[in-house]
């Protein structure tokens, strides 16, 4: 449904998008992480037949974004990041209008239907200005899926919503990428995570990671690492006594614990169970650790010369 | 077409959502309204009727408000993001400036429609008997000023447009807009007092007001007039297109 090759935009010298490449299938919840400038807007407004790319291609719902670029928006619904309304119309004249220029089929009945969907069927004949902006994020929303698009793009949708909203915007997100194919941008980790199926990391125009959530943390798991919370009068001796274990190569504090390495294909959980308990110390927590896609993120898009992860697509 | 239409209806129903539709329609009819006020009371009994009056001032006023409708049309859409909905519609650029031109011509038709009432005030004096007090009023003037004041708003409506397809500040569309304008209105009086015969001539071929006050106001439709106002929209439109599709490539 989209499929982006060595896709380049360049804005005079500056390289806003460096030969990226990806696809999103139909029935798939692509999120788009990335610092800002990382070039999401960029890719999305490529996709939505904004501008053309400088080089490279981009295909969604079979057509070049280029070339059959009025096709590709027939197929396309997009909310771009600043919600695109009209202040002194109603919401229905909104949608109408924006239905209208769509040729959507039996309007009425779609726009209501549309309004139900995102909760605003009460608010029908209200002035969009009026409006609080949670409400027009939602508005915002309708206009992009009253079409009934195959390809949605969402650039930060949950933005400025109360929590009770993201959690039924995020429900008709994961409903709405059941059939289709869906493309969010978000700064949001834990909104990537509970809802991409797959997630691209973005960063100064490049794909520095692409993975599921799952496998992101999975392959970013280090081998050995273990978190170790010590309770008790415990002080600095917990460090010296951790890293006094049979197999344990390195102690380092985090939080309010301790890092634990060691040695490959070295299982160091009984042993630092009986040295902390053995001292009179109390065990608090013993677990493997697992950075959160937080630290994925970071990591990935911190380091300049980073080492390439696993699942990572790098373009030079 | 059918875009276009949409387009259309929605700038047009967009005028009278607005304050700033009553205020120009407001204003317009104030002042002509005082104009043929005064003019009646000078002629009544004593002159024959001029409808073109009115008309003839009405150009001058389009140089101030035909800005005022067209200032919003791109520049409040780029400012508040729509633009990009609108150009990410299966919608041709070409289809938007036309739709948005011939909305606001729409309006400005309608507003230079309500000084048909003073044409009516004109032939209601003047041709039922009982009440007559001045020779019959000459129509024919009345309709080849009220074809050539359409149309010369109809450019000054395109010129305005382009102006707000370049910047997102109204306000600065509108200044440029009324400045290109009001040179153009000038261009008469330019040409007049240039001594280099053949530039005098260009600046005048280009003027607004020599292609309306001295034909369509006294009673003359030539051909030349009408192409050069239609001329001025088509090239205004065109390049209001070319301006919004540089967009895609900046």
């Amino acid at each position: 449904m989209i499929e982006v090759q060595n896709l380049t935009k360049r804005y005079g010298t500056f390289v806003a998008l460096d030969s990226i490449s990806f696809s999103a299938r139909q029935g798939e919840i692509l999120g788009f992480l990335g610092p800002n400038g990382a070039g999401k807007t960029t890719t999305m407004r490529i996709l939505t037949g904004y501008m053309p790319p400088t080089e490279g291609s981009a295909q969604v719902a079979g057509y070049d974004v280029f070339d059959d670029s009025l096709e590709v928006r027939r197929h396309v619904g997009y909310l771009p990041e600043t919600v695109p309304l009209y202040r002194d119309m109603t919401v229905r004249g909104y949608l109408d209008f924006l239905a209208r220029l769509r040729d959507v089929p039996q309007r009425k009945a779609r726009i209501d239907e549309v309004l139900a969907r995102v909760g605003m069927t009460d608010r029908a004949r209200s002035l969009i200005r009026s409006l609080s902006k949670g409400m027009r994020q939602r508005v915002g929303l309708a206009q992009a899926i009253v079409h009934n698009p195959d390809v949605l793009i969402l650039d930060e949708p949950t933005i400025g919503l109360d929590p009770h909203q993201v959690q039924d915007v995020r429900a008709l997100i994961r409903e709405l990428g059941q059939t289709r194919t869906v493309m969010i941008s978000t700064h949001i980790l834990s909104e990537a995570e509970q809802m991409c199926d797959r997630i691209v990391i973005i960063d100064r125009g490049r794909i520095v990671a692409e993975d599921t959530p799952e496998q992101l943390r999975a392959r970013l798991h280090r081998s050995g690492r273990l978190f170790v919370r010590v309770g008790g009068r415990a002080g600095q001796n917990a460090g010296q006594l951790l890293g006094g274990v049979p197999g344990v190569t390195g102690v380092e504090p985090h939080a309010d614990g301790y890092l634990i390495s060691a040695r490959p294909r070295t299982d160091v959980r009984a042993a630092l169970a009986a040295a902390v308990v053995g001292h009179g110390l109390e065990l608090l927590e013993l677990r493997p650790w697992a950075l959160t896609l937080e630290e994925i993120f970071l990591e990935v898009t911190t380091a300049l010369d980073h080492e390439p992860v696993a699942g990572e697509r790098r373009h030079a | 077409m059918r875009n276009v239409r949409i387009v259309a209806q929605r700038e047009l129903a967009q005028y009278f959502l607005s304050p700033i539709a009553y205020m120009v329609a407001f204003a317009i009819l104030l002042l002509t309204g005082f104009l043929f006020n005064s003019d009646l009371g000078q002629r009544a009994g004593r002159l024959p009727p001029d409808g073109t009056a009115v008309l003839g001032v009405f150009g001058f006023f389009t140089v101030f408000f035909a800005p005022l409708i067209t200032m919003r049309l791109f520049a409040e859409e780029a400012r508040e993001g729509t633009l990009e909905l609108m150009l990410t519609m299966p919608v041709r650029d070409g289809d938007v400036v036309l739709g948005k031109f011939l909305g606001a011509w729409a309006y400005y038709s309608i507003i230079l429609g309500l000084t048909l009432v003073y044409q009516v005030i004109w032939l209601s004096i003047t041709t039922f008997k009982a009440y007559q007090l001045s020779p019959e009023l000459d129509i024919g003037p009345v309709i080849s000023s009220y074809l050539g004041i359409w149309l010369f708003g109809g450019a000054a409506l395109a010129v305005g447009l382009l102006f707000s397809a370049i910047t997102e500040n109204q306000v600065v569309a509108g200044f440029l807009s009324i400045a290109t304008l009001f040179i153009l209105w000038l261009g008469d009086f330019a040409g007049l007092v240039v001594q280099n015969r053949v530039i005098a001539q260009v600046i005048r071929a280009l003027s607004l007001q020599a292609h309306y006050s001295t034909s369509f106001l006294i009673g003359v439709i030539r051909f030349e007039d009408v192409v050069f106002f239609i001329g001025l929209i088509v090239v205004m439109l065109f390049i209001t297109t070319r301006l919004l599709e540089s967009r895609r490539w900046r």
